[in-house]
């Protein structure tokens, strides 16, 4: 069995650690059209067809090279979502989310991969739903910074309601 | 296999949230002691060792320069994997490569994590592409909760069957010594337990633990010569996906599913056509309620969104048909990287029949453990106790 604590030093402390990512020719392409003209582009694979977003030099499947670029529309489909509790920390910023809110899982439309990201409904189990049609919330021209935060969040597309109900 | 490699030895230590009383040395060498001992063995007849866990989980790096007076490598061949979730198990893997292709006859696998040390999800957000998705990352909590999602929306689920599998790990704990959640709990214990991201509620998830788990490997001259009972590893399988490809939580997808995949070839490894009778316990990687349930389809033990109705109708209890995780599985202890190990080392003892309290009561002859980790990768693990069985 354990030991029963009585005086054990046990020290908090935080590592920092700074560094430089390099984004590569691929991301850096998607990233630079999201950000400078607010459209999306994936890559097609020669071999299987699949639309891979994000981008990336070969696919993993065939192990070819990822050539023929593809926009995007930028609606799609929800196909898993949660409603968050927790006050999860942005990693990139080092700030919490704050909870409830959605966040979830879209297709969009003619792509093979998916994308997560947060999803503007009420954090309400009536209100979002797998198969909800959602479109892509952009940051204003000007304010972009090229990362995926250039999309603020997905938001449902009008007049659908939640099959079954 | 190009030699037979049997488990000889193994050992785990008492799983809990706080050990403040060791570090991760000491703590290590509590599971390498008790494999050696359950192994009548010593450190000189060991060839190699090999170590894994997550890494940076304790904010250290080379964790196996750090503890090598207590993993026993101090002058002998050793090598160090980190493979995420799955990483006991590859060095699982790892050591009977070793031993089955003739370079070591005994080889110390180790599998440790003092979660306590580290900030798990901030240093998990590093597998995150920092341009691509990282705001949102650091929380398996959220992965699993979409393939609840998914799977409600897919077949019909209901909350209610996440919870059967919450109360039948906390009571298989309840039987096993080690474990570290051992609790007393309902179905409505589980639903009125405190949501954390729906649907998946605290006690959905696995804990954070403290611990590590330590299995001897052996060549069949030694397993013969000093085990009475060696359990034999009689395949192994392991299968990669990409890396941010999410859709694996979508359980409708129409891309691989890479546990699946891994079942389908470990399975024809063995001439396996009805895995439900040809193993007669399995030990899976199960971190969330959810995971559990897609196990089941993903292993074929029933077909496509019928994973709820096994564990409605308590196929998989500790006395049912199929048992699954007599031991209590991830969501009673997760010490992460020896959490895949204690699947391996957990199967073993239920062949040996020295499982104690949660003992199958059936005979295991052969015994299938899993694990996971990253986006869906996947290794397999499969026993028997005897080599032409």
């Amino acid at each position: 069995m354990t030991a029963r604590e009585t005086e054990w030093i046990s020290i908090p402390m935080t590592v920092d650690v700074p560094y430089r990512f390099a984004a590569g020719r691929y991301l850096t392409k998607t990233l630079t059209q999201l950000r400078d003209n607010g459209r999306i582009f994936a890559v097609e694979c020669p071999r299987c067809r699949r639309i891979q977003l994000p981008p990336r030099i070969v696919c993993a499947q065939c192990h070819v090279r990822n050539g023929r670029w593809v926009e995007l529309p930028l609606e799609g489909t929800l196909v898993a979502f949660t409603i968050m509790f927790l006050p999860l920390t942005d990693p990139t910023t080092g700030k919490p989310h704050e909870p409830p809110f959605v966040y979830g899982s879209v297709r969009l439309d003619g792509c093979d991969s998916v994308l997560d990201h947060l999803i503007h409904a009420e954090p309400d189990r009536g209100k979002v739903w797998v198969g909800m049609r959602c479109r892509v919330v952009l940051r204003p021209p000007g304010e972009r910074v090229g990362d995926l935060s250039d999309i603020v969040h997905f938001e449902p597309l009008p007049d659908q309601s939640r099959p079954g109900s | 296999m190009k030699r037979n490699v049997a488990i000889v030895g193994g050992g785990q230590t008492y799983h809990r949230a706080r050990r403040h009383d060791v570090d991760q040395a000491e703590m290590v060498n509590e599971a390498v002691r008790a494999a050696l001992k359950d192994a009548g063995m010593t450190m000189d007849e060991m060839d190699m060792v090999v170590l894994g866990n997550m890494e940076f989980f304790e904010g250290t790096h080379m964790t196996d320069c750090w503890l090598v007076h207590a993993t026993g490598a101090y002058g002998r061949q050793g090598l160090k994997i980190t493979t995420g979730g799955t990483v006991g198990a590859t060095v699982v893997c790892a050591g009977a490569h070793l031993v089955a292709s003739g370079l070591c006859d005994r080889v110390l696998c180790i599998g440790f994590e003092k979660q306590e040390e580290g900030d798990t999800g901030a240093i998990l957000s590093g597998v995150a592409n920092p341009l691509w998705g990282r705001s949102m990352a650091g929380a398996a909590v959220g992965y699993f909760a979409m393939m609840g999602s998914s799977y409600m929306a897919a077949w019909g689920a209901k909350e209610e069957h996440s919870a059967m599998v919450a109360v039948k790990a906390r009571q298989n704990a309840r039987k096993n010594k080690y474990a570290h959640l051992k609790l007393d709990i309902t179905v409505e214990d589980v639903l009125n337990s405190r949501m954390l991201a729906w649907p998946i509620r605290m006690l959905d998830m696995c804990p954070a633990s403290n611990g590590a788990c330590a299995v001897i490997l052996a060549d069949d001259k030694t397993a013969k010569d000093r085990c009475r009972k060696p359990v034999w590893i009689r395949a192994m399988e392991t299968a990669h996906n990409e890396q941010f490809e999410l859709d694996w939580r979508d359980v409708k997808t129409k891309r691989p599913i890479f546990s699946k995949v891994c079942a389908g070839r470990i399975y024809g490894r063995l001439g396996v056509s009805d895995p439900k009778t040809y193993f007669d316990v399995f030990e899976i990687y199960e971190p969330a309620t959810w995971a559990e349930l897609v196990w089941y389809e993903d292993l074929g033990l029933c077909g496509p969104g019928e994973g709820f109705r096994l564990i409605e109708e308590g196929k998989t209890n500790i006395d049912g048909p199929i048992p699954v995780n007599p031991s209590g599985g991830v969501l009673s202890t997760n010490c992460i990287g020896a959490s895949a190990m204690l699947r391996v080392w957990e199967a073993a003892l239920q062949i040996r029949g020295d499982a104690g309290g949660h003992q199958v009561p059936k005979e295991v002859r052969r015994a299938l453990t899993t694990a996971y980790g990253g986006t869906n990768w996947t290794v397999m693990i499969a026993l028997s106790g005897a080599l032409d069985d």
